[in-house]
């Protein structure tokens, strides 16, 4: 599975970035190739291309405030969670995910 | 950039007193005033309890991670402390809402940061880190400031994914 995602907590400093490596390491743990955006405090990093999300089969978006750019997923399944969900469950999320798709 | 640049062994403190979360925020703090970080303890540790009261920053595994930005802050750096006794902190790991702490990565963040961007994105790197669940293990067993330090820059494909966390996996009620 191709994994794109978003990653944006209240005060921008830490949480983002904490959630966006447990996403990412639960992800290829399960055998998946994945890049996660962060917004945050110092803006976008690790920003999503066109290729990334064409490519994408899912699109997580892990947010505690308002994410920008959302309409580049039209069309594309999207799991809309609090950081909280990401933060405490990553492989759960991961394999809740996998098993919805695979139906 | 080398995340050496915003650690410090000067603010590291594996001895941290205190029984409450106040106490050893106050008493890190105590460091980062010492070493010029910030200008004023109460009004430090103040803002972070602001931060604190909008949502846990208790990461699990022992570990949390108070931030927030405050006035008081002359420059960006990071405190970490491990505690001399384990502190309850809210968290939203565990299914009871709170967790014990014994690692605290303090983040220390000036409110006008447009001066320090390259440390604000220091920062972000070593936030990211700590989501890694083999560091934050090599982390807890630490025994030196530098111990602390080269388990936080290093590299090594040793804490990567041969290493995740224990959680049970379970089918979450999300939306597709």
């Amino acid at each position: 599975m191709n994994i794109v995602g978003i990653t944006a907590c209240t005060a921008g400093i830490a949480h983002t970035y904490i959630v966006a490596e447990k996403i990412q390491k639960a992800a290829e743990e399960a055998g998946n190739r994945c890049k996660i955006e962060t917004q945050g405090t110092v803006g976008v990093q690790n920003g999503l291309t066109a290729q990334d999300i064409a490519e994408a089969d899912v699109v997580i978006v892990a947010h505690d405030i308002q994410v920008h750019g959302l309409e580049r997923f039209k069309g594309k399944p999207t799991v809309d969670i609090p950081i909280s969900v990401a933060m405490k469950s990553p492989k759960s999320l991961i394999a809740t995910i996998q098993k919805k798709l695979a139906k | 950039m080398d995340l050496r640049e915003i650690l410090n062994p000067e603010i590291i403190d594996l001895r941290v007193k205190g029984n409450t979360k106040r106490e050893v925020l106050e008493n890190l703090s105590i460091h980062l005033l010492e070493q010029g970080y910030i200008e004023d303890v109460k009004q430090f540790v103040d803002d972070i309890f602001l931060r604190e009261a909008e949502g846990p920053t208790g990461m699990g595994e022992g570990l949390s991670i108070p931030h927030g930005k405050s006035e008081t802050v002359k420059k960006i750096g990071i405190a970490i402390g491990r505690t001399l006794n384990p502190i309850a902190w809210e968290s939203d790991i565990s299914d009871s809402g709170w967790q014990e702490t014994n690692l605290i990565f303090l983040f220390c963040v000036s409110v006008d940061n447009s001066y320090a961007e390259n440390h604000l994105l220091l920062l972000s790197e070593l936030a990211g880190k700590l989501g890694n669940y083999g560091r934050v293990q090599s982390l807890l067993s630490a025994e030196t400031a530098d111990e602390i330090i080269e388990g936080l820059v290093s590299d090594k494909d040793e804490y990567e994914c041969d290493r995740t966390s224990e959680e049970e996996i379970v089918e979450l009620d999300i939306a597709l």
